[in-house]
């Protein structure tokens, strides 16, 4: 009897000890693309009618930085100028001293652990100000931004900036950004980011023009 | 017309005494106290299962009950450790200074409620023993969002009532062995809080209590 209850007893806390308080984690949470957005809520969109992009994807990784403009890169950037496009913005050269500024990058970065402005703008082939016609210029950001904690696999980031608020200091600010994560898993096709950066203007309605 | 009558009143007067007479007479014991370990399933209800809509058999229970001597009220205490899970299609939450963010999304929630409880039982010495519970207490509450391989979680404590009706059921009149059935209603204070879409109070749950006890004498 005293056995019996002895191995009830270690029944019952071996099962609590194997217990975890985490279930079973589906596959989805890994594989599909989240995307996060932030933007400046000081910032009136609707005053801005004209946007210049960048020629190419800037993509930064652990061991080198180039620019891509294939395929893929082509049909991301199509799609943000239909996007911002729908939203009654005018994409112009950026020689015509544009309102807004779009960047775009594609990040593949293993051991982030925090997202940090300026971290990776110092990267050789990234579009410093100077490339929109401002040199001695930096970007800043007006709002607290968000600390984004994983990159393990690949981000494609999407910036707007504003030439019409540069500060005394020189200050580009930058109003607008969107993350787009789990594109370098290799597992993504061009429908499914473009669809990912449809979802990014769609969750920020502030983001359209009344010019 | 008369003696029909009467002799119905007799028939049904010996019939009652013989009835009471087993009753006396039939075996079997009423426990100083017990001890119960249970396999518990749980059903979210109102705010809470726009959190988590599915049931879950992920939990247990141990608890402990004293008879108070010369009545049938006994007192004791039940801990609890239970889950409750669902993962979610791409979702948008909105979050303050201009925050959004779209993802397919996995939801749980992990408590450990720990309650003190006072029981009635109608008739403790019978093999199959029906009571009614109210337990009073709190609980320890973790809401998990999981987004990609990211945690966000909150933690809460908070007070909880439990009125709960069930059944002991021992294995043998004078067995020291038995099964514990029970269902109850839990309401707390609890709350969830993680985006604008998402807050909700007063959670509340139904739970489904199986498992077995030891009795002492």
């Amino acid at each position: 009897m005293r056995f019996f209850k002895l191995t009830l007893l270690a029944a019952g806390f071996l099962s609590l000890a194997s217990c975890s308080k985490y279930p079973p984690l589906s596959s989805r949470l890994l594989e599909d693309l989240a995307i996060l957005t932030q933007y400046d809520v000081n910032t009136n969109f609707g005053q801005y009618k004209t946007f210049s992009m960048v020629d190419s994807i800037s993509y930064i990784s652990d061991k080198s930085t180039k620019k891509i403009l294939d395929a893929q890169a082509k049909a991301v950037l199509t799609r943000i100028a239909q996007d911002l496009t729908s939203r009654g913005y005018q994409e112009v050269a950026k020689s015509t001293n544009p309102d807004l500024g779009i960047n775009v990058s594609a990040i593949e970065v293993t051991n982030v652990t925090a997202y940090y402005p300026g971290w990776y703008w110092g990267y050789p082939g990234y579009y410093p100000p100077d490339w929109w016609g401002y040199p001695g210029n930096s970007y800043y950001y007006p709002y607290y931004p968000t600390y984004y904690t994983s990159y393990s696999s690949g981000t494609l980031s999407i910036e707007m900036v504003n030439f019409k608020k540069i500060n005394p200091k020189g200050q580009i600010p930058v109003v607008w950004n969107a993350f787009i994560r789990g594109l370098l898993t290799g597992t993504h096709t061009t429908v499914d980011i473009t669809n990912s950066i449809d979802q990014s203007f769609a969750q920020t309605p502030v983001l359209k023009t009344s010019l | 017309m008369k003696k029909i009558f009467l002799f119905l009143i007799l028939s049904v007067l010996l019939s009652v005494s013989v009835v009471a007479q087993e009753q006396s007479t039939s075996p079997g014991y009423k426990p100083s106290s017990y001890y119960t370990f249970a396999w518990n399933t749980l059903w979210t209800i109102g705010d809470f299962n726009k959190w988590v809509g599915n049931g879950s058999p992920a939990g247990f229970n141990f608890g402990g009950r004293y008879f108070i001597p010369g009545t049938n009220f006994a007192a004791g205490f039940n801990i609890q450790w239970q889950r409750v899970w669902q993962d979610y299609p791409q979702q948008t939450f909105y979050g303050d200074n201009g925050v959004a963010l779209t993802a397919v999304n996995y939801r749980f929630t992990w408590m450990v409620p720990f309650q003190a409880a006072i029981d009635y039982y109608f008739i403790p010495s019978k093999m199959i023993s029906p009571y009614i519970s109210l337990g009073i207490g709190g609980d320890y509450m973790e809401h998990h969002l999981l987004i990609q391989e990211l945690d966000i979680y909150k933690t809460y404590w908070d007070f909880s009532l439990t009125p709960e009706i069930g059944a002991l059921i021992k294995f043998g009149a004078f067995s020291n062995f038995g099964a514990q059935i029970a269902f109850n209603y839990k309401w707390t204070t609890n709350q969830i809080n993680f985006s604008n879409n998402d807050k909700f109070k007063n959670l509340q749950m139904l739970q489904l209590r199986v498992g077995l006890c030891y009795l002492l004498r």
